[in-house]
């Protein structure tokens, strides 16, 4: 009959040799263990970063960003690449329709000397390239831009989803707006935009208001929103006299396109 | 005094002409000198002072070089040779043949006396300028070498004055002497051959880090790699593969190799290839789709004319792994691995590489190239783009930028 105190003993011997092994088990008395932060790519907007709780989009991971379009995800992405090589860091755009502007993108903010474009023939082979990116190491940020085509298959999400998190140092960005269905459910993040108003100063609108939601998030806890202010034209590096005089503008208030004729 | 002779081959020197024979025929001269310059495709200048009391007379020592070269390629040679490199190269397109079928032809130039009576289209001048001459009663070398240098600089301009001093034979140019290609090689053989060649991986890190090594200590990297792959019972494959930026990581080089290895077994894949000898790419373990393991090349085997059908269809152009019909192992057709070699050539200072001291991110961005240029051989061309910001002032957004291919 063993006595408690030998049960005790062999228990402390073998959660410590568990802790060896890498795995953080501890008895129900004790304190729990620090979590240690993950690493993550800040998005460039500091409401949407605390809103994910993880400091920005995590690396590793893959996330989506479900909007609309025309909602800001191209913009809300961009500036996620601007961010990350803010901080030093090589990024990626995976182009399925080739709708990518550079001058855009540099207009965001993003440095085009070191942005990788990339451009594959189907979802099936974005989803390959993408995981040779990750799987380098050397890219910090991809967005993958499924524009108007079906999102890929389960199975190979799936693959990706696992040789980032062993790569452990890129996060992939997903948009499409039909992607919820597959896409959602493998992506560890996901967040939903929805304009809410636009900013106009006068008759000229100069950017939108939008609501982003952390509807999933595997590594924080979901349900945060953040407001975003995504502007039209130069992003960034807007004149900080714009954003102080933009006014929000209901939906339903957006001035008509005027067609002047010659 | 300076003697150089001109080596012309007429038939390098038309559009289109076949260039690969000229490497191995410059090659081949520096066992007549050490001072061969390659002026242009075609034609070759070597230095030939002092020769004399080894190989003879001119006339002997232009008859070597050409018998040299002609080992390598036969073609038809002008020869000439004078005392700089205007009377050398205008000695060899004086030079004719002594019959029609003659596989060289020699002339010298022995003085500025010689060039006197020559005329004045032989200067390299333009049109206009040669009309101008005309227009000034010039037709001969000797009307123009007398001319005081004052006046033809004022007539003419310093264009004119650099003629005449061709006219005059004079030529200060000097010879600058190519380097010869160096080739640093390693080797390692198998016997008896190994079964399948799925150690190549290995191979190929342990041999590229031997010549890294050698490499590193002389403070050279290299600019391209050749892999020859000796099969026993199949043709030697043969890969050569430039490096984007000369690299001594033995790591990248392999891996950079082994792609470049599986890009050429798909090329055999295509239909106009031989299929008896068609290479394909397999994991040892299990028959994998590239798409499940992302391209992990592991190693090659052969696949017979039969199988290969299965694999290489017209509707597989591009030659795309397919599923084969049938899964029963292929041990007997692969093939036997009798030796690999691997040589590195473009030598060159690795000092064009201290930009990542500077910025961390051009260091991570030379060691993506490496996995682009993998990716490239994967996925094929038009795949990886770079933005280049060429008007950031335009007027019109889609004129600030264009893209750029990076494999270019």
């Amino acid at each position: 009959m063993r006595t408690d105190a030998a049960i005790s003993l062999s228990l402390a011997t073998a959660l410590d040799t568990l802790r060896q092994r890498g795995l953080g088990l501890r008895r129900g008395s004790e304190a729990p263990m620090p979590e240690q932060a993950r690493p993550s790519v800040p998005t460039g907007h500091r409401s949407l970063d605390a809103a994910l709780g993880t400091a920005g989009w995590p690396r590793g991971a893959l996330a989506l960003i479900d909007a609309p379009a025309g909602s800001g995800a191209t913009t809300l992405a961009l500036g996620t690449l601007a961010a990350a090589q803010a901080v030093g860091g090589l990024v990626a755009w995976l182009d399925l329709d080739g709708t990518l502007d550079p001058a855009v993108a540099a207009r965001l903010g993003v440095s085009l000397e070191w942005l990788l474009v990339v451009h594959p023939r189907d979802p099936a082979e974005a989803i390959e390239l993408a995981a040779w990116l990750g799987r380098s190491g050397l890219i910090d940020a991809l967005v993958l831009d499924l524009g108007e085509w079906a999102a890929p298959e389960r199975r190979a999400l799936d693959r990706l989803a696992g040789l980032l998190a062993r790569s452990g140092s890129t996060s992939a960005l997903v948009l499409s707006p039909a992607g919820r269905t597959v896409t959602g459910v493998v992506a560890g993040v996901r967040v939903a935009l929805q304009r809410t108003a636009w900013l106009g100063i006068g008759r000229d609108l100069v950017g939108q208001r939008v609501q982003a939601v952390v509807e999933r998030h595997r590594w924080a806890l979901a349900g945060g929103s953040a407001e975003l202010d995504l502007w039209f034209g130069e992003g960034r590096r807007i004149d900080p006299l714009v954003a102080t005089l933009a006014q929000p503008q209901p939906l339903e208030e957006r001035p008509a396109l005027r067609v002047v004729s010659a | 005094m300076t003697r150089l002779l001109a080596l012309v081959w007429p038939e390098l020197r038309v559009p289109d002409a076949d260039a690969r024979p000229f490497e191995r025929m410059l090659d081949a001269l520096d066992d007549l000198s050490p001072r061969v310059e390659a002026v242009g495709l075609g034609v070759a200048l070597v230095d030939v002072t002092g020769l004399g009391p080894m190989w003879g007379s001119e006339r002997r020592i232009a008859a070597r070089a050409v018998m040299l070269t002609r080992v390598v390629a036969p073609l038809t040679t002008r020869c000439g040779i004078g005392d700089n490199r205007w009377l050398a190269t205008l000695a060899a397109r004086l030079a004719c043949p002594s019959r029609p079928e003659a596989p060289a032809a020699f002339h010298a130039i022995d003085g500025r006396e010689a060039l006197r009576d020559l005329p004045l289209t032989l200067l390299p001048a333009y049109a206009a300028m040669r009309q101008r001459f005309t227009l000034f009663g010039l037709t001969q070398m000797s009307q123009l070498a007398d001319l005081p240098r004052s006046a033809v600089g004022a007539q003419f301009g310093p264009t004119g004055e650099r003629l005449q001093s061709l006219a005059r034979g004079h030529d200060p140019r000097p010879i600058v002497p190519r380097r010869r290609p160096e080739r640093e090689e390693a080797r390692a053989a198998f016997e008896p051959p190994l079964d399948g060649i799925g150690a190549v991986g290995l191979t190929l890190r342990r041999l590229a880090a031997e010549l890294c090594d050698r490499l590193r200590e002389r403070h050279l990297a290299p600019g391209r790699a050749t892999l020859v792959l000796t099969l026993e019972d199949a043709p030697a494959l043969r890969v050569a593969q430039p490096f984007p930026q000369p690299a001594l990581e033995p790591d990248w080089i392999a891996r950079l190799l082994l792609s470049r290895l599986e890009a050429a077994a798909r090329l055999r894949m295509l239909p106009n290839a031989n299929l008896v000898d068609v290479m394909r790419l397999e994991r040892p373990d299990r028959c994998a789709h590239p798409r499940e393991n992302f391209g992990e090349s592991m190693s090659l085997g052969v696949v017979s004319g039969a199988r290969a059908a299965q694999h290489s269809p017209k509707d597989n152009p591009i030659g795309v792994w397919q599923e084969p019909a049938l899964h029963e192992p292929e041990h007997g057709l692969e093939p036997r691995l009798a030796s690999v070699i691997l040589a590195f050539d473009r030598l060159s200072d690795p000092a064009t590489r201290q930009l990542p001291a500077f910025e961390a991110r051009a260091g991570r961005w030379e060691e993506l190239r490496w996995s682009l240029e993998r990716i490239r051989h994967r996925f094929g061309e038009g795949r990886l783009w770079r933005a280049v910001d060429e008007r950031p002032t335009a007027a019109l957004p889609e004129h600030r930028s264009r893209l750029v291919d990076i494999g270019q």
